[in-house]
């Protein structure tokens, strides 16, 4: 039992980065190991601690904690899974558990396969869970408002289109972003969830469209939020606005790269950057956080740092749907105290922001 | 040392009629290499044991050990075929060396290391995956020795966690250094192809190319294992980073 403050359970998104851990664990004296051997080694792998983690806060707090992977290979994310996968996500629940972590945060695919339902996880006295989700909400929600401040866009002459809308990520994206647009078109699978949720809004007097196929919308939207749970980046958005700005928040990613959308402009939301120091041991930096800037980790996972920056051991975002702007404005202020902020934004081509072009 | 099996190396014809029959000859000299290597071992730790039950237990495991060897030269009667064996094919021949520079220390913890949680974690995976796609008995018979074996793992892990919480940086340096000499052994044992040459235990050409035929393959018995292994080692209450690092650096 290590009893560290936090645990953050993962899972890799492409095999590439699975060679880019296990090329660490290896060391530079070995040669890395052929992809083939990768791919027929990595399913075979329990959950467990892949590195330690420490945190400081600019408040003078300090946290540590660890990395457990839960090792479900990124092709095998599909639903023909689901049980093998709740079982690997179970197993790293089991690690976080033993290393005697306070507070465990869920990235990826974890929370999506318990749905918020911590029951499926094993039970625990002293070790609290969160999905991490609200954070997540936190940083796709100032990230399309600063991608629009930086084009010249006016949110409130928009139209919102959210992607995976009735989960927990996506509902509560247009729970934020709804009053603050002039229509919003709410797309997912499950048409009784859709209605529910476009209630809502309706009661607020928003203007909402609902549809499960995304050619079905009367209208095109201009700002779009790409938040659906896909194994692969397979979404092909069809009929948007030219040059709408669209936030790709899935993990993995779920704009197809052969999606054409016209001078659209894409960003990957729900990223957070901590800036008050990071460290992996042994050292992961640019392995298990793969982005263009330093110390930027996704919201889900840095919602569980900053919990334990902040000392509030409690399961923060748990359910599905019950992510409201209240308590996104109540996660975003813990996570800033601690110098946790919205990461720069970046796409696959770059840096988005002048400053850092 | 006392001589305890009849070593026999000589290759054997297969005469059965069952279409697979030379592929599960091969599983089956595998199997019964490795147990009649485990007894030879047994029979060499009772040699550095002091206590008499110590002693009376290493001896009884190495004739458990034999009649695991003679169940699975039976399932190969079942089919129509002779089992060979051969304890001093090179892989086999080196984990055997590994052992008994253990007993030649009189290091009882590392014996039991190699024996009970390297060489039976694989024996486990791979007879559990073997007793569900082999034919009748034969897979009877390995999904049974795989339990007894889980059994000589959950004893060893028992007495092993006891030497570990005495000191543990000592006792995850001697399993590494270990691990270092058989793991790597057997890593090159599990290869998905014998790139070094003929294993000497295979009656003719390498059994490995033709495992698909009876629903195994190597990939997976190198991985089942591994996972075992792995398993294995948490067991012990060894960090699981520092397994995982491990199980990385291994030959290829």
């Amino acid at each position: 039992m290590n009893n560290v403050d936090f645990a953050l359970i993962g899972h890799q998104d492409s095999w590439t980065a699975i060679a880019g851990v296990l090329a660490v664990l290896r060391g530079p004296e070995r040669a890395p190991l052929p992809d083939d051997e990768i791919r027929e080694i990595f399913p075979w792998i329990p959950p467990r601690t892949v590195c330690c983690v420490d945190v400081n806060s600019i408040a003078g707090a300090r946290a540590s904690g660890v990395y457990i992977d839960s090792f479900i290979p990124p092709d095998r994310l599909d639903s023909t899974c689901i049980r093998e996968n709740l079982a690997r996500v179970r197993g790293a629940a089991a690690n976080a558990i033993h290393a005697g972590a306070k507070i465990v945060s869920l990235g990826g695919f974890s929370s999506i396969l318990i749905e918020g339902d911590f029951d499926q996880l094993p039970a625990a006295q002293d070790t609290v869970f969160t999905t991490g989700n609200t954070l997540t909400v936190a940083y796709i929600v100032q990230g399309v408002k600063k991608m629009c401040a930086l084009n010249g866009r006016n949110l409130g002459n928009s139209t919102l289109l959210v992607v995976g809308a009735t989960g927990d990520i996506g509902s509560g994206c247009a729970r934020c972003l709804a009053p603050l647009v002039k229509r919003v078109l709410l797309c997912a699978r499950n048409v009784e969830r859709l209605r529910r949720l476009a209630a809502e809004f309706q009661t607020d007097g928003i203007q909402v469209e609902v549809a499960t196929d995304l050619q079905r919308f009367s209208t095109q939207a201009d700002v779009v939020i790409c938040a659906a749970s896909l194994p692969s980046p397979a979404l092909l958005l069809g009929r948007i606005a030219r040059g709408a700005i669209v936030c790709d928040a899935g993990y993995p990613k779920n704009l197809s790269p052969t999606a054409e959308m016209p001078d659209a402009k894409v960003f990957f939301g729900g990223l957070g950057q901590i800036t008050g120091g990071l460290k992996f041991a042994p050292d992961f930096r640019g392995i298990l956080n793969r982005h263009p800037f330093p110390d930027v980790v996704h919201g889900c996972l840095l919602e569980g740092v900053a919990l334990a920056l902040e000392g509030r051991f409690e399961p923060f975002s748990k359910g599905r749907g019950a992510i409201t702007p209240d308590r996104v404005a109540e996660m975003e202020a813990i996570a800033a105290r601690h110098g946790i902020y919205l990461a720069p934004l970046y796409n696959d081509d770059g840096p988005l922001e002048p400053q850092n072009v | 040392m006392e001589r305890v099996v009849c070593l026999d190396p000589s290759p054997s014809v297969c005469t059965s009629a069952l279409p697979t029959a030379s592929i599960w000859q091969d599983v089956l000299a595998h199997a019964v290499t490795g147990e009649l290597l485990a007894a030879m071992n047994y029979t060499s730790l009772s040699e550095i044991c002091n206590d008499p039950a110590e002693i009376a237990e290493a001896l009884e495991h190495a004739q458990n050990e034999r009649g695991h060897a003679a169940a699975f030269a039976a399932e190969g009667r079942k089919i129509g075929v002779e089992v060979a064996n051969n304890v001093e094919a090179k892989h086999w021949k080196r984990l055997r060396a590994s052992f008994l520079r253990c007993v030649e220390e009189r290091d009882f913890t590392g014996c039991l290391i190699i024996q009970e949680i390297m060489l039976e974690s694989f024996a486990l995976a791979s007879y559990s995956r073997v007793g569900k796609v082999g034919p009748g008995t034969l897979g009877q018979t390995f999904a049974r020795i795989a339990a007894e074996e889980e059994e000589h793992i959950g004893h060893a892990v028992a007495i092993l966690s006891k030497e570990r919480a005495r000191d543990a940086q000592r006792f995850d340096e001697k399993v590494y250094r270990l691990h270092l000499d058989v793991m790597g052994t057997l890593a090159q044992m599990l290869a998905k192809d014998c790139r070094d040459g003929h294993c000497e235990v295979c009656h003719a050409s390498c059994v490995k190319p033709a495992l698909f035929e009876v629903s195994l393959s190597a990939v997976q018995l190198r991985g089942a294992s591994l996972q075992q292994y792995l398993k294995t080692l948490d067991m012990l209450g060894i960090p699981g980073q520092v397994t995982l690092a491990w199980v990385t650096q291994l030959p290829v």
